[in-house]
C-alpha cells in the first residue's frame, strides 16, 4: 500500500513507455526488434479476456489483473513468430517498466527492462537474470524462490516482475486458446 | 304449384358466403387488435432502446474496467494493460513491534514498539528524486521518556546514464547485508544481528557524497566522501562502547564534527543468479582536532548470500580499527570501558521455505554468530592495560511468517554462549511498504 500525494499523469502508451520517470534503457519498439528481429511487422492486438478466462486464470493462481491487454504480435510474411507483451509492476516503491517475448510455443523468449527507477534492486536488468525466464511457460512456477533466483537487497522487485513474467505468460495463453491471437 | 326450393349450389354458395362473411368479420378484429399490440410493442422497443442508448452513455463517459467477474480482482484498466501510474512522491513507511522476554529472568521481559518510520520519495524529474526517512525508536520521544526521534535518510539522487549515479545528503553506508536493507521484512529474526549492531552499527548514515555504477556484468559499485565518527564523545563510564563500539560514537549527522572526513568504497557482484559476492571499506579520522592526537576508525567488511531455490544462505565477517588509541585511553584510565584497539564478528545463517500458499511463507531459520566489540587494547603499560572482551556466541533459532510481502511475523529464540543471563525468546511483528 501506498499513498499517492500527488498523482502524476503518467499514461502508458505505446510509443513512449517509460513516461516521465525513468532512466530508460530501451523503448517498447526497440524491445520488440531485439526480441524479433527477423520481424518484418509487428500487429498490435487489444485482447479483451471474458469472464470464463479470468476465472480460469485466477484458478490458475494468477492475477491477471485487467482482461483488456494489448498484445504485439511479431510476423514476418503471413508467419507468427511470436508476442511482445509490455507491462509495468511497482519494484518496491516505484515502477519497472519490461517487455516479455514469448515464441509461439507459449514459452517465455526473451525479457528486456525497459526503466528502472529504484535507488537499489536494479540487478533485475542484468542478463544473467533475466535469462532465468528463457523457456519456462504456463506448465512452470515461474516464482522466486522456485524456479526463479532472487537478487539480494532487490527481493521486492524481483518478486514484482517475476509475477508479472507468470501474468503474462497466462494471458497470452488465455488469448491464444480464445483465438484473439489468431 | 309449389315453392321455389333453392338449389343445393346456391345454398352451398350462400352458406359459403355467410362463412366468408363471418370470417372477413373476423380476420378485421385480429388485425385490429395486433395492430394495437404490434404499436404497444414499437413504444416499450422505443423506451427500451431509449434507455440502452442512456446506458451506453453513461459507461462510455466511464473508464473501462474489467468484466464484473466474483473471482477477477478489481483493478484499474486506465491502460492497455492496466499497469499502475506512478505518482511523483510516495509515502513510505515500516516498522517493527517487539517482544523480548529472558527466559532466566522475566521480570525483564518489555514491549517496545522498536522503530517507527515514515518517508517519502519524491521524484523532482526523470533522473533526480529526494529520499528520506523519519524513525522515532521507542514510541514515545521526550526528556522523560527513553525514545528518540531520527532522521534516518535524507539525500538528493541525480542519476548521470543507466550506469551512472550520485547521491548527497545524509545516506546509509553500504555495509554488510544489512545496512542498506535494514526493513523488518528483509531479514530474519526478531532483534537485527549483533554482528550489524554491535561491529558495524546498525542504520549507520553518513553526510556526504557518493557514486554509484551498476554495471552489466553484476558488478556495482559504490565510493564517497562523508562525515566520519568522533571519538572525543567517547563516554568511558558508559557500557555502551561495549555493546557497540562504532554505535556510541556515530554523528548521524546531528551537528556533526566535520573537520575529519571519511572515505568510502564497496564493490557487490550479482552476475550469478542467486548469488551476492561483496565488501565495503570505511576510514576515517575522528578526533576533529579536538584531542592530542588524531586517530583514525576504519571498518570493512566481507559478505555473502547465496539463495538457491528455498535456501536462504548468507554470511558477513567484518572488523574495525581504532588507531593511537593508547593517547587517548591514557586519560580514561579507571574507566569501565576504554576506546578498544580493534573489534570483530561474523554469522553464518541459513533459512528454509518451508511452506509457502499465496502470500503466506513460512521460513524457519538458524543463524550462529561470534563477535567480540573489544577484541584488542593499545599498550598502556602493566596492570592499566584492559584485558580484551571475551567473545560472545550467539545461536538464533526461529521462523519468519509472512502475511504478506510486506508484513512478517517472527519469532525465536536467543542462545549466548557467554552472557546466559541474556537467552531470551523474541516475539515480533514487522511491515514495510
Amino acid at each position: 500500500m501506498r499513498l499517492t500525494l500527488a498523482a502524476s499523469a503518467f499514461a502508458v502508451s505505446a510509443a513512449a513507455p517509460a513516461g516521465a520517470f525513468a532512466v530508460d534503457y530501451l523503448s517498447i519498439d526497440q524491445a520488440a526488434k531485439l526480441m524479433f528481429p527477423d520481424a518484418e511487422t509487428f500487429d498490435t492486438r487489444d485482447v479483451t479476456l471474458d469472464a470464463s478466462q479470468l476465472q480460469q486464470l485466477d484458478a490458475q493462481g494468477v492475477k491477471a489483473r485487467s482482461a483488456h491487454w494489448s498484445v504485439r504480435v511479431a510476423k514476418r510474411g503471413a508467419n507468427t513468430l511470436g508476442f511482445v507483451v509490455f507491462d509495468e509492476v511497482i519494484g518496491k516503491v516505484e515502477l519497472i517498466s519490461y517487455a516479455v517475448g514469448i515464441a509461439t510455443d507459449g514459452s517465455v523468449k526473451q525479457i528486456e527492462i525497459l526503466s528502472y527507477r529504484e535507488s537499489h534492486g536494479f540487478e533485475v536488468r542484468l542478463p544473467a537474470w533475466r535469462r532465468q525466464f528463457v523457456g519456462k511457460g504456463t506448465g512452470s512456477a515461474i516464482k522466486v524462490g522456485e524456479d526463479i533466483a532472487n537478487i539480494s537487497g532487490a527481493t521486492l522487485s524481483c518478486t514484482h516482475v517475476t509475477d508479472g513474467v507468470r501474468r503474462i505468460v497466462a494471458v497470452v495463453a488465455a488469448a491464444r486458446r480464445g483465438g484473439a491471437l489468431a | 304449384m309449389h315453392a321455389a326450393r333453392p338449389s343445393p349450389r346456391k345454398t352451398l354458395l350462400a352458406l359459403s358466403l355467410a362463412f366468408i362473411a363471418s370470417a372477413a368479420s373476423a380476420q378485421t378484429a385480429t388485425e385490429t387488435e395486433l395492430a394495437r399490440k404490434l404499436d404497444q410493442l414499437a413504444a416499450e422497443l422505443a423506451a427500451v432502446k431509449a434507455q440502452l442508448a442512456q446506458i451506453q452513455k453513461e459507461r462510455a463517459a466511464q473508464p473501462a474496467a474489467a468484466p464484473a467477474v466474483a473471482a477477477a480482482p478489481a483493478a484499474p484498466a486506465a491502460t492497455s494493460s492496466a499497469a499502475p501510474s506512478q505518482p511523483a512522491t510516495v509515502l513510505t513507511s515500516y516498522g517493527e513491534i517487539n517482544y523480548n522476554r529472558p527466559t532466566r529472568a522475566s521480570e525483564n521481559a518489555q514491549a517496545d514498539v522498536r522503530r517507527f518510520v515514515l518517508g517519502y520519495q519524491h521524484r523532482f524529474d526523470a533522473k533526480t528524486k529526494v529520499v528520506t526517512e523519519l524513525e522515532v525508536e521507542h514510541a514515545v520521544s521526550s526528556a522523560d521518556d527513553p525514545g528518540e526521534v531520527e532522521v534516518e535518510q535524507a539525500y538528493v539522487e541525480h542519476q548521470f546514464t543507466p550506469t551512472w549515479a550520485a547521491r548527497a545528503g545524509l545516506f546509509l553506508i553500504p555495509a554488510g547485508l544489512l545496512n542498506e536493507n535494514h526493513e523488518p521484512t528483509s531479514f530474519y529474526g526478531v532483534e537485527r544481528n549483533f554482528v550489524e549492531t554491535a561491529i558495524i552499527p546498525s542504520t549507520w548514515r553518513e553526510g556526504g557524497v557518493q557514486i554509484v555504477g551498476a554495471f552489466d556484468n553484476g558488478l556495482t559499485v559504490q565510493g564517497g566522501i562523508t562525515t566520519s565518527f568522533d571519538l572525543t564523545k567517547w563516554d568511558a563510564t558508559s557500557t555502551e562502547g561495549r555493546e557497540s563500539p562504532l554505535g556510541s560514537i556515530h554523528q548521524e549527522m546531528a551537528l556533526a564534527k566535520a573537520r575529519d572526513l571519511a572515505v568510502f568504497g564497496a564493490v557487490n557482484w550479482r552476475g550469478v543468479p542467486g548469488l551476492l559476492l561483496g565488501g565495503s571499506l570505511f576510514t576515517g579520522n575522528a578526533t576533529h582536532g579536538q584531542a592530542t592526537t588524531q586517530s583514525r576508525v576504519t571498518l570493512w567488511d566481507l559478505h555473502a548470500r547465496w539463495t538457491p531455490g528455498r535456501w536462504d544462505l548468507s554470511s558477513v565477517y567484518s572488523r574495525g580499527t581504532i588507531s593511537n588509541t593508547a593517547a587517548l585511553n591514557a586519560t580514561l584510565v579507571g574507566n569501565p570501558t576504554l576506546i578498544p584497539k580493534s573489534f570483530d564478528g561474523w554469522y553464518v545463517q541459513g533459512a528454509y521455505k518451508a511452506w509457502s500458499h499465496e502470500d503466506y511463507a513460512l521460513s524457519p531459520f538458524v543463524r550462529w554468530e561470534q563477535f567480540n566489540t573489544a577484541r584488542s587494547f593499545d599498550d598502556l603499560g602493566p596492570g592499566l592495560t584492559p584485558e580484551a572482551a571475551r567473545t560472545e556466541r550467539v545461536v538464533t533459532v526461529g521462523a519468519n511468517f509472512q502475511v504478506t510481502p510486506q508484513i512478517v511475523v517472527k519469532a525465536d529464540y536467543q542462545r549466548f554462549r557467554e552472557n546466559k543471563d541474556l537467552n531470551r525468546v523474541n516475539l515480533g511483528l514487522g511491515w514495510s511498504f
